[in-house]
């Protein structure tokens, strides 16, 4: 339906077609581990400050990711980019940690166990919003 | 867990509260297949996508008020800063949904409701484990 300018539509944007349902689940997950953090941090500080800031950090990481792919600025692409390999590197570490040193992580994280409490959707998101910012990757910066 | 809700909860309230519970479920998951099916082919959601979208939006908010109501007359549930932020964040999540469908009517608005309808579901169960049984 839309008329593609070849010249002009180098880059596909983010926030189109699938991109959308990704932002949506993107949003989902700012939300969970900001309010997360936020009763965490408001409530039982003292009890693990170490894991309490990891969760403050992955709402952090969650909300940029979720902003950088809505938006349609040149620079968003590259901090989504960051953003979401952060998620990616930040799950695969909490989740090992957590699974190696289990009494380290009693307060779980949105991460702990590579994201058990939630699906699993947590290590599947960055992987798949890796896959969507190199898809819609324009042609102008593909590697030749 | 020791020292949860008390055991002398009215029992009309507590039968009330579950019917929302699964009306709200209920509701989300009619809306949840609807935008799934619309999704699948290839269809931007019509009317009966969106009516049922926004009932799930009403059912959560009025599940919101009542069970702020309950608050407000003295229950306390056994972590009440979560239930706090869950009560607020579901009144949010398919009104916000049902705007981000639409803003670009394709095959994957179906889709986004589905996954704002998964997460009403997903978070009325989770309040029903917060204010116990």
């Amino acid at each position: 339906m839309t008329p593609t300018t070849p010249a002009i539509a180098r880059q596909r944007p983010l926030s189109s077609g699938p991109g959308r349902l990704l932002i949506a689940v993107y949003g989902i997950f700012a939300l969970a581990a900001t309010s997360r953090a936020g009763v965490q941090i408001a409530t039982k500080w003292h009890e693990a400050p170490l894991a309490y800031t990891l969760s403050a950090f992955s709402a952090v990481v969650y909300i940029v990711a979720t902003v950088a792919l809505a938006s349609s600025r040149p620079q968003a692409r590259t901090v989504a980019l960051v953003a979401v390999s952060i998620e990616l590197i930040g799950v695969l570490l909490i989740g090992t940690f957590s699974v190696v040193a289990p009494g380290d992580f009693r307060h779980p994280t949105v991460w702990s166990l590579y994201g058990i409490g939630y699906g699993f959707v947590p290590l599947i998101l960055p992987m798949i919003g890796l896959w969507w910012l190199r898809r819609t990757r324009g042609a102008a910066s593909e590697p030749t | 867990m020791p020292g949860a809700g008390p055991e002398h909860a009215c029992g009309r309230v507590t039968l009330v509260s579950l019917v929302v519970v699964w009306v709200v479920v209920a509701i989300s998951l009619v809306t949840l297949l609807l935008g799934l099916l619309a999704s699948a082919r290839n269809r931007a959601p019509g009317q009966v996508e969106l009516a049922a979208a926004l009932l799930t939006g009403v059912a959560a908010i009025v599940q919101s008020l009542l069970a702020g109501f309950r608050l407000a007359g003295g229950a306390h549930p056994t972590e009440l800063a979560t239930t706090v932020g869950y009560l607020v964040g579901i009144a949010f999540v398919m009104p916000v949904g049902v705007a981000w469908a639409l803003a670009e009517r394709t095959r994957w608005s179906g889709a986004v409701l589905a996954v704002a309808a998964f997460t009403v579901a997903v978070m009325t169960a989770r309040l029903r484990m917060l204010w116990g049984a």
